[in-house]
């Protein structure tokens, strides 16, 4: 008898199959917790960065999952399950987001401003990233979040917002061109002072 | 008066130097734009921008006041009604058929219009000409009909205009600034 | 400097697990939330939650479908407006060159040249 394709071995490792995917549906509590496992991350993931708040994000991902519960009996297979975890994971953020008259400013880390782009791994600049990525308006955060935490391509990326995909195009390159001039800036940083970030107009000067 | 870069300033500056904020009742100045029909089907590329009081409203609430062209934007557009421009490139020299232009230069002979600037370029083969509609010392609408050898346009600005601010629209938007040299 | 960029921020964005607790926390809210409703909500009414809240849910993704597309529309509106006063620069720039142009042209020939 063949097995229907899984990624692992057993549930508790978070495999999930279309088997489970069915159990879920029809009530099987181990099975529905193994899809919260296998993509807790992801949903996690992209509700902090939405968010920039552990607990705000959290709370965010508890609700997505539960919304999930409700729903997945229409889910038709784990490509759909991913589809629907990030639309709706990024659909609410987004709507959080607006309902706040602005939203939270993450302050960079002082020291941040001094570091240097160096090639290769740099915890510093990827923390930097993070935070950068965090200030971005909410549709462009989501399309640079889609892109790069979950690889989907613009095609996939444009069907999950509900964008066109010259928009997510558009996102896409003035996003990255933000983010490179504000490292640039940062990594230019000389005696006289950073410059200002542009994402945050009432971010302070760093005076050296 | 022989027209001159330096006239067609000061004839700017002067009824910039009229324009009020009022919104006296005066007709709409709003042209009834032909098809174009002829200038499209040979147009390599067309531009056809129709933007009235409700698309200008929310166009203005997406504009970044911190961009210098946004904020231009902002500025100039806070009296208009509605913004017309059709816009046709042509891959080579193209001999515009009449009709249609006709038809709008014909809208233009009504007293509520004034011929403002009217050029000739020999060499580059351009004409331009700039029509305004002043009513009680306000302007309240502008044409401008552009035809090139390669290249044919009608702008038609409907509201509260200030040429002032119109004027310098140039060194923003990609436009270079016009240095005019210094008669020697 | 592209891929270069591309690379640190697929390292920054890589996913993060909240853990264990969180899935617990899921389980629990689940839990309770069953209780809840089985205790609120009487079985032949339970069709009618289903069918409000499944509303509440449609008229949340409505709403936020429609302001998506109306900040589509507002960027739109926008570039067209940028658009438009670009061109209306540019034409008025070709007016000045072309009076510039003739009165160089009329100079010159003034000059005798």
């Amino acid at each position: 008898m063949s097995r229907p394709d899984i990624d692992c071995v057993t549930e508790a490792e978070g495999c999930v199959s279309d088997d489970s995917l069915h159990r879920a549906a029809a009530g099987e509590s181990a099975a529905f917790t193994a899809l919260v496992r296998k993509h807790q991350r992801s949903v996690y993931s992209l509700a902090l960065r939405m968010l920039a708040d552990r607990h705000r994000a959290e709370d965010l991902a508890q609700d997505v999952f539960l919304q999930l519960h409700r729903s997945v009996a229409s889910i038709e297979s784990d490509a759909h399950l991913s589809f629907w975890l990030r639309k709706v994971t990024i659909n609410r953020a987004i709507d959080r987001l607006r309902r706040e008259p602005k939203y939270e400013e993450v302050s960079l880390d002082e020291s941040l401003l001094l570091v240097s782009a160096a090639p290769a791994e740099d915890p510093l600049l990827q923390r930097q990233l993070r935070e950068l990525v965090g200030r971005l308006p909410p549709a462009p955060r989501a399309v640079v979040l889609l892109r790069y935490q979950e690889d989907l391509d613009p095609t996939e990326i444009a069907r999950t917002l509900s964008m066109s995909i010259n928009t997510v195009k558009s996102h896409l390159k003035r996003s990255l061109a933000i983010l490179r001039e504000q490292v640039r800036d940062t990594t230019a940083v000389d005696s006289g002072g950073a410059n200002p970030s542009k994402l945050d107009p009432s971010s302070p000067n760093v005076d050296q | 008066m022989r027209m001159t870069a330096g006239n067609l300033t000061f004839a700017f500056i002067v009824l910039g130097a009229r324009l009020a904020l009022a919104t006296a009742a005066a007709p709409d100045v709003q042209l009834q734009m032909p098809n174009f029909d002829s200038l499209a089907s040979n147009a390599s590329d067309s531009v056809s921008i129709t933007l009235d009081s409700g698309l200008l409203g929310i166009a203005a609430a997406f504009l970044d006041s911190s961009k210098p062209e946004d904020a231009a934007a902002k500025d100039l557009i806070s009296g208009l009604k509605s913004i017309y421009v059709r816009n046709y490139t042509f891959d080579k020299d193209f001999t515009y058929p009449s009709a249609d232009v006709d038809l709008l230069r014909k809208q233009l002979s009504a007293p509520v219009w004034q011929r403002l600037v009217g050029v000739r370029s020999g060499k580059k083969q351009a004409n331009v000409d700039i029509y305004m509609s002043v009513n009680q010392n306000n302007v309240n609408g502008l044409v401008i009909i552009a035809s090139e050898p390669r290249e044919f346009t009608v702008v038609n600005i409907v509201g509260s205009i200030d040429l002032q601010k119109l004027r310098r629209l140039e060194g923003k938007f990609g436009i270079p600034k016009l240095q005019l040299e210094e008669k020697k | 400097m592209s891929n270069h960029l591309d690379d640190q921020l697929r390292n920054a964005l890589r996913p993060v697990d909240p853990g264990e607790e969180f899935t617990q926390h899921v389980v629990q809210r689940l839990a309770h939330d069953k209780r809840r409703s089985r205790w609120s909500t009487p079985a032949g009414l339970q069709w009618l939650s289903a069918a409000l809240a499944a509303a509440v849910v449609l008229g949340f993704l409505t709403a936020h479908a429609w302001q998506v597309r109306r900040e589509q529309q507002g960027l739109e509106a926008r570039k067209q407006l940028l658009e438009a006063l670009r061109v209306t620069g540019e034409k008025l720039d070709l007016a000045y060159r072309v009076v510039n142009d003739e009165a160089h042209g009329t100079a010159g020939e003034n000059s005798g040249a």
